[in-house]
This record gives structure tokens, C-alpha cells and sequence, in this order.
């Protein structure tokens, strides 16, 4: 047991120690003269400011969740048309009843105004 | 007994939720809608009830018995969980109106958490278990919401969703664990697994631990408690009353079936070893933090909220129990649940009835002198304080008394978690007699803000029900207790 994960726990030490090392190492040795640039957050290169100004419409969301919905229920339809014939009518049953649900909320969500992108 | 009939107050609560939602989406009057749920909640109730005293088959219909039970334990929960949401439903009837905050949304995302209370509390599988968890959850985590230009909503609701997402994750890496060490998913294949010794113990106690902080978390057991306070202040007062009683209810009705019918086996649930010493430790540590932090508070939705706390801490003690005199204990902690609802209710209800628009009642300075000013709306508040404080002829003091009795009876070894519960609830008595001090002995501040009673005949309804109920639970504890103990003997 001991002898199998050895050398998995000495080279995770030897990882750590790699990685103090060198971080140790920038710290002592790197110069710092500190710019604005190297000031702000890092956002994997791209220079943060303006993006947060852009305003999305709520709508978007709206109709990302209700995309959402409706592609999972795509998703159990597949799954309950490769086995319809083993399911038969208890599985016929139980999709309909699961539409059925789904397309309440779908009324719902119409009425509601969800699919209205200009209000 | 066919299976439609077994599932029939499920079915209620679930369509009535969907004609809840349509009635809202082609109607302009939603203030009807506070009748329309409230009515389909105590239908299903009575349903429960029916099916219950009507005669409950020996066994649940063959195609529902591996994920849902239908036994009398699981209608006592959907009496509960029902009569409680039904409750809820009336209060928002005249909060939300008052506050103008009238949205539909609310009334039939209430339901379809109760729905997932109803499916959580009666779940004999560890998939309906994540499945009615999460119904509920998601639904709870909606209704903190519901008050969306609010930064007090927002804030409790993601951390509650957050913490509480982390907490399902745990709950379902341990039912994994668990499907893992035993090969079954359903509670009481695993139990039996587990009894024959067929089980690989280590992983077993992993999913186990697992389980149990999942399941902490949503009863607000320290130290998993962090988000209660801030949820429970952002959210509605409805939806505060709503968290407080049916979430905590379907939560511990899990808890009991899953600890006992999974690892009621003697190695898991003896007295120094399995989960009836961690859960000892954090019924300590819940008591005592959720009393002391209820001290300080200034605002009487966190003060409700810490002494949630501290109720979930005395109802952990009769879960204790359940290891070595199950009946007793499973009976004590569901009377408890049962005037823990009705007892809470009336405290929250009070707190809506005693503001307008406005000017809500929200920390102690504003009920200062209220109680002079509008005798009858205080007179609630007075006996639900009481209640929860577990004064005599109140339910709370038979909840407490029923389950410290069952803790005494258990083990030579719980007297001092006892003697520590008692201590805590005599701390517990300071921050709910202050309410009433406030209301009865305080003048208000020279230009203080002073709160004003609502008029709303829903508001009163539900108080009055609530109150009639707290009283009688009180005065004839013992019809109810034999209820709680026929259901407890459901459990195996």
C-alpha cells in the first residue's frame, strides 16, 4: 500500500517545493516598478474598463433559461424514443404527462412575456 | 389501494400548482390567488388526513414502494407541511398586498416547494430524496428573492444558494459514496447491507458524515447555519415563515428516515460510535450559538432566525434519542415539528400584522409601545413568544417536554445534553420575553418611526388558526402525541 503511492506523494512534493521555490524566487530576485497596467485585476489579457459598460438585456437571460428548458426536454424525449417500444403505454403516459407540465409553463411563460423582446 | 389514491395529496398540491400558475397568468386579480392556494394546500391536507385515518394499506403500492412511502409518517408530514404552506399562503395574502409587492409568481412557486417538501419528507430512495431536496430548494432559494429591487433579497438569496448548492453537492457526493459501499440506492436496501455486514464500512461512515452535513445544512444546524440569518432577514416575511417551518420539517423527516432506516444497524447508531455522538456534538453547539447570537440581535427577523437556530438544536436532541428508544423519540421530535410550525407561524404572523406600508415592523425600538397602541394585534405575538420560549399551556412547552423526555429515557449518557438544553432555553427566554417588554413596557423615542397594525382579514385567519392551534396542541397534548407516535411507528 505504502510502497505503491510513494512515489505519487514524493513527486507531489516535489511539485509544491518547485512551485515555492520559484514563486520564493520572483519575489526575492523580480524588480518591481509598478505600472497602472500591472495595477488592475488580470483578466487573461484583456484590459478590464470598458467591458462592464455594456448592458445586456434582461430578456437575453429570460430566453437562455427558457432555451434551457426546452433543449433538457429534447434531451429525455431522445432518451424515451430509443426505448418507446420496451416502455410502451406506461412510458407513452409519462412523456405526456411531462409535455403537459412543460407546456403550462410554456403558456405561462408566453403570458408572462418572456418571448416579448421589445417592451 | 391503487397508486393514483396513495399519491392523491401529491397530485393535489402538484396540479393545483400548475392551475395556480395559469390562473395567474390569465387573471388580473391576484389577490384571489391567496384563497385559491391556501384552499388546494388544506384540500390536499385533509386528503392526507383522510387517507390516513381511513386506513393506510399494510404496505405502499408495489410501483411507488422503492422511492416514496406511503405510510402514516409521510402523511403526517404532508398534514404538516401542507397546513403549514397553507398558512403561508395566507399571510402573503395581506403581506404582499400591503407591501404592494401583489405578484402571482409567489403563490404557485410556494406550492411546488411544498410539493418538494411533500416528495423530501416521504422519499425512501436517495434519488427522490435529491430530487424532492432540490425541488424544494430551488423554489425556496426563488422565494428569499422575491423582493427583487431589494439588495437585502438579493444578497440572502445567493448566499443561499451558493452555500446551499455546496451543501446538496455534499449530500449527493455521500449518497454516491453510499450506492458505492452498498450497491443499493434505496434506503432500506442499504440498511439491510449494512446490518448483514455486507457493506464496506469505511466508505459507509464517509457518506454517512456526508449525508448528515447536507442534511445540517438545511435544518440551519451549526455550524452550518451561516446563511440562515441573512435569508431569513432579505426574504418576505411570508416566505421567512414558509422557510422556517416547511423546510425544517421536510429536512428532519429525512433525516430521521435516512439515519434510522440506513444506519440503524448498532455499529452506526451506538451510543459512542456512528452518528449519535456527532449529532449530540452539533445539538450542543447549535443550543448554546443559536441562543446567544439571538441576544444581540436588534432585528426581530434575525432574532426569529437564531432562535430558529436554537429550535433546530432542541429537535437534533430527539433525533439523538431515536438510537436506542425510536418510537418515543421519532414521536417527540414530530410534535415538535408540528408546534414548531404552528408556534412559528403565529410569531411571524404577528410581526406582518403589526406593519403597513412602509412602516414595517422590523427591529425591537420599532414594537416599542405597539402593544399599547393595537392590544389585539400584540395579543398573538404574546402567545407565540410564549410558544417558542416553551411556556405551559402553550405546544412548544409539550414539544420540548416530549422531546428532553425522550432524550432522558434514552441513555444514562444524554443527561447532560439535557441539562444543557434546558440551560439554553432558559438564555432562549430573555430575547423572547424582550419582545414583549418591548411591546407592553417601552415608549417609543420622541420621532421614532412607530409601526402600525395592518387590517387583512388573511393576515387574521391564519393568526387566529395558527394561535387556536397552539393552544389546543397545549392544552390536549395527547391527542397529538398519539398521532406523532402512530406515525412514528411507520418508520422502520
Amino acid at each position: 500500500m505504502v510502497a505503491t503511492y510513494l512515489p505519487l506523494l514524493i513527486m507531489i512534493l516535489v511539485a509544491v517545493a518547485l512551485a515555492l521555490t520559484l514563486f520564493l524566487l520572483a519575489v526575492v530576485l523580480g524588480n518591481k516598478n509598478m505600472t497602472p497596467e500591472k495595477a488592475m485585476p488580470y483578466e487573461s489579457g484583456q484590459s478590464t474598463g470598458d467591458a462592464r459598460h455594456i448592458r445586456l438585456s434582461l430578456t437575453f437571460f429570460l430566453t437562455a433559461i427558457v432555451f434551457t428548458v426546452f433543449d433538457i426536454e429534447a434531451v429525455f424525449l431522445f432518451a424515451w424514443a430509443a426505448m418507446f417500444r420496451e416502455l410502451g403505454w406506461f412510458g407513452l403516459m409519462e412523456m405526456v404527462a411531462f409535455m403537459l407540465i412543460l407546456g403550462v409553463t410554456l403558456v405561462y411563460a408566453f403570458r408572462k412575456g418572456a418571448f416579448e423582446w421589445e417592451k | 389501494m391503487s397508486p393514483w389514491l396513495a399519491l392523491s395529496p401529491l397530485l393535489v398540491v402538484g396540479i393545483g400548482s400548475l392551475t395556480v400558475m395559469m390562473v395567474d397568468a390569465f387573471s388580473n386579480k391576484k389577490d384571489d390567488l391567496s384563497i385559491l392556494s391556501s384552499a388546494i394546500l388544506i384540500a390536499a391536507a385533509a386528503i392526507a388526513g383522510s387517507l390516513w385515518f381511513g386506513g393506510l394499506p399494510p404496505q405502499t403500492p408495489e410501483i411507488l414502494a422503492p422511492y416514496l412511502a406511503v405510510d402514516a409518517m409521510s402523511q403526517f408530514f404532508n398534514i404538516t407541511i401542507c397546513g403549514g404552506a397553507a398558512l403561508c399562503a395566507m399571510l402573503a395574502g395581506g403581506y404582499l398586498r400591503e407591501h404592494d409587492l401583489e405578484r402571482g409568481d409567489f403563490y404557485s412557486m410556494l406550492m411546488l416547494c411544498a410539493f418538494g417538501a411533500m416528495v423530501l419528507s416521504s422519499a425512501t430512495d436517495l434519488v427522490s430524496v435529491f430530487i424532492g431536496l432540490e425541488t424544494m430548494s430551488l423554489g425556496v432559494y426563488c422565494l428569499v428573492a422575491f423582493r427583487r429591487g431589494s439588495a437585502r433579497a438579493i444578497e440572502g438569496a445567493i448566499k443561499y444558494f451558493l452555500l446551499g448548492s455546496f451543501a446538496a453537492a455534499i449530500l449527493l457526493f455521500g449518497s454516491a459514496l453510499l450506492y458505492g459501499a452498498t450497491g443499493h440506492t434505496d434506503l432500506l436496501g442499504i440498511g439491510q447491507t449494512i446490518r448483514n455486514g455486507n457493506a464496506e464500512l469505511g466508505l459507509a461512515l464517509v457518506a454517512m458524515s456526508m449525508l448528515v452535513v447536507g442534511l445540517a445544512f438545511k435544518v440551519s444546524a451549526v455550524p452550518f447555519h451561516m446563511w440562515t440569518p441573512d435569508a431569513y432577514e432579505g426574504a418576505i416575511t411570508p416566505a421567512t415563515a414558509f422557510m422556517s417551518v416547511v423546510v425544517k420539517a421536510a429536512a428532519f423527516a429525512v433525516m430521521l428516515r435516512v439515519l434510522i432506516t440506513c444506519f440503524g444497524d448498532p455499529l452506526s447508531a451506538g451510543a459512542a460510535s456512528g452518528w449519535p455522538p456527532i449529532i449530540a456534538v452539533v445539538a450542543v453547539v447549535t443550543m448554546i450559538y443559536g441562543n446567544i447570537a439571538a441576544i444581540y440581535q436588534s432585528n426581530i427577523k434575525r432574532m426569529l432566525a437564531y432562535s430558529s437556530i436554537a429550535h433546530a438544536g432542541y429537535i437534533l436532541i430527539g433525533v439523538v434519542a431515536a438510537f436506542r428508544v425510536q418510537n418515543t423519540a421519532v414521536s417527540a421530535v414530530l410534535y415538535y415539528l408540528m408546534a414548531y410550525t404552528v408556534s412559528n407561524v403565529l410569531a411571524f404572523g404577528s410581526l406582518i400584522v403589526m406593519g403597513t406600508r412602509g412602516k414595517e415592523a422590523v427591529t425591537f425600538d420599532d414594537l416599542a409601545g405597539a402593544g399599547k397602541r393595537h392590544p389585539m394585534a400584540a395579543l398573538p405575538f404574546i402567545i407565540g413568544m410564549l410558544s417558542l420560549m416553551g411556556f405551559p399551556p402553550t405546544a412548544g412547552f409539550f414539544g420540548k417536554y416530549y422531546v428532553f423526555n425522550a432524550a432522558l429515557q434514552a441513555d444514562s449518557g444524554m443527561h447532560w445534553l439535557v441539562i444543557i438544553a434546558v440551560i439554553a432555553s432558559a438564555i432562549g427566554a430573555f430575547y423572547y420575553l424582550r419582545v414583549i417588554v418591548y411591546l407592553f413596557m417601552k415608549d417609543p423615542e420622541t420621532g421614532a418611526p412607530q409601526a402600525v397594525a395592518m387590517k387583512s382579514g388573511y393576515v387574521v385567519t391564519a393568526l387566529v388558526l395558527s394561535a387556536y392551534f397552539v393552544l389546543e396542541m397545549g392544552i390536549t397534548p395527547s391527542n397529538y402525541l398519539k398521532m406523532a407516535l402512530a406515525a412514528a411507528a411507520g418508520l422502520v
